[in-house]
């Protein structure tokens, strides 16, 4: 019987995918480095054909329908038509969670056992994910990146948010939702170089149901690659301060 | 007509929930190291003397004005506070004449502001430079594998600091809070600062560099509590010779209004500053001296 059991762990570990994954000290996945999503879901989530500047790209949502409620769908149709002037990110504010990670430039993610530290070169914005234990804060509160608390599921990281406000969208395409909006993040490390990024938002205000993005993050692996800043200039202000 | 630089900022969210203190036996030990061995300073640091309305008299009004003089905030029946330039020992900065010249432009225009690259940049919420940052608000110090992380509470801004003796980015390539490279020596971090953009001034007094500016920092630890901090203003396009800016921090201490040393899971929260912007115009004044 033993004998068997020792095959087996031997067999495990010999394996490709858990040869593959890095972990840290004390066994988690080691997410540690510089990633990016390599997709176009910051124009829109869901499938959408290339216009001007905006590349085609296939859906992240689940299904590519977002079970939005007959007043809120009405709303994201008027957010679109009017998305040039309406989409928070023209006016480089925080862009929120999950937007923050597929909005196109890199983050490095720094881990230890009580905390995961998030830097995204987008307008210097940064998480504290806490994995120590801790409840969210008692609300209401209303952030633009909300509040992280995360734990280990095997070997998922998973991240609950809370605490937002009603003001960044999912995408340029005008998605979006109310201050009781509540995501749950899954990093789930599918090689050294890969992680499966799932996605559930809920927002019993806006939505019928919960729905579910899901989208691979990419490692950078250039020599020396680094975050640089991307300090937007909502108010044209480079003429001022060239 | 007061300039109402509060209404420029609408601090979305700052929390504080309790506060931040070495235990007594991290004094003892002093230091621990990290992992990689690094000396352990992380948590909460704060300036000593807080302020930014001039270098030479931090708590003073802006550009040390004396009082009737000023028309901002100011206070002149207290001791003058510690000088932030250390060296030259007159406490001025070097600068070359026209840039002392264009320095006090840019402060008196600073009350009645009719251009927009009369405001201070930090007025606007953008970053401040990798020393002035220091200076406003608290630093959250962090410490990861070959790295310091510095997330600054003031407008949500960090500066990511490799220990691992990479190059810096291209030289053309400037950023507001410039490239980081820094060093343990005892327990002292040495960081050398390049690829400055300069656009975050030194002071709301006008004090400025150029892009070319190198700077050398010195974060010495001088217990667990106590660090000083002196940075070396190298740029010679600006500068008669190099400065050194200074000031001593302190771990800080938030919240309840009689904390423990029990208390310690202070958070930093978010300070949204930029998203609570109105656009410029809303800041200047007219030629006449009416806002627009």
């Amino acid at each position: 019987m033993k004998k068997i059991l020792y095959s087996s762990i031997l067999i495990v570990a010999a394996s490709p995918l858990f040869a593959q994954i890095p972990r840290t000290a004390d066994g988690k996945p080691d997410l540690s480095g510089i990633w990016q999503a390599l997709n176009t879901a910051n124009v829109d989530i869901q499938d959408h054909a290339a216009q001007k500047g905006a590349p085609a790209g296939q859906s992240v949502v689940e299904g590519n329908e977002i079970p939005y409620q007959p007043w809120a769908l009405a709303k994201k149709k008027d957010n679109y038509a009017n998305r040039a002037t309406l989409d928070p990110e023209n006016k480089c504010y925080l862009p929120g969670v999950p937007r923050v990670t597929y909005i196109g430039l890199p983050f490095q993610i720094f881990q230890r056992p009580d905390l995961v530290t998030v830097l995204y070169e987008h307008a210097h914005a940064n998480r504290y994910i806490y994995t120590n234990g801790t409840p969210h804060p008692k609300g209401p509160i209303e952030w633009w990146m909300g509040d992280s608390r995360g734990r280990w599921d095997g070997d998922t990281l998973v991240v609950d948010n809370v605490h937002f406000n009603d003001q960044t969208w999912f995408d340029h395409a005008g998605n979006f939702h109310s201050e009781n909006l509540h995501v749950v993040e899954r990093y789930s490390l599918l090689d050294r170089d890969h992680i499966d990024y799932r996605v559930t938002i809920e927002d019993p205000k806006v939505f019928t149901r919960p729905w579910n993005i899901d989208m691979v993050l990419y490692r950078h692996v250039e020599k020396n690659f680094q975050l640089l800043e991307y300090e937007c200039y909502g108010f044209d202000l480079e003429q001022y301060y060239p | 007509m007061r300039f109402k630089s509060t209404l420029l900022v609408i601090a979305i969210g700052a929390g504080i929930i309790g506060s931040a203190f070495a235990a007594e036996a991290d004094k003892a030990a002093w230091p621990q190291h990290t992992p990689d061995g690094q000396p352990k300073v992380e948590g909460f640091w704060l300036t000593v003397v807080y302020g930014m309305g001039c270098l030479q008299d931090p708590l003073a009004g802006v550009g040390c004005l004396k009082e009737g003089e000023e028309p901002g905030r100011g206070n002149r029946s207290r001791p003058k506070s510690a000088s932030r330039i250390i060296d030259p020992p007159d406490g001025e900065i070097p600068y070359q004449p026209w840039a002392r010249t264009k320095q006090q432009y840019y402060l008196s225009n600073y009350f009645e502001p009719t251009r927009p690259e009369f405001l201070d940049p930090q007025q606007l919420c953008l970053p401040l430079g990798p020393v002035r940052q220091l200076t406003w608000h608290d630093v959250h110090m962090l410490q990861y594998p070959g790295y310091v992380i510095f997330e600054h509470e003031g407008g949500h801004v960090f500066r990511l600091i490799p220990l691992d003796n990479r190059p810096h980015i291209g030289a053309n390539l400037k950023l507001w809070m410039g490239d980081s490279r820094g060093h343990w020596e005892g327990n002292t971090l040495v960081v050398d600062v390049a690829n400055n953009n300069s656009k975050g001034r030194l002071s709301r007094a006008g004090d400025f560099a150029d892009d070319k500016l190198h700077v050398t920092e010195r974060f010495e630890f001088l217990d667990a509590d106590h660090m000083r901090y002196r940075a070396v203003f190298d740029d010679p396009s600006v500068y008669t010779r190099p400065w050194t800016f200074g000031f001593d921090m302190k771990r800080a201490i938030f919240g309840a209004e009689n904390p423990t040393k029990d208390d310690a899971h202070y958070e930093q929260w978010e300070e949204a500053c930029y998203e609570g912007m109105q656009p410029v115009d809303y800041s200047l004044r007219s030629e006449r001296g009416e806002q627009k």
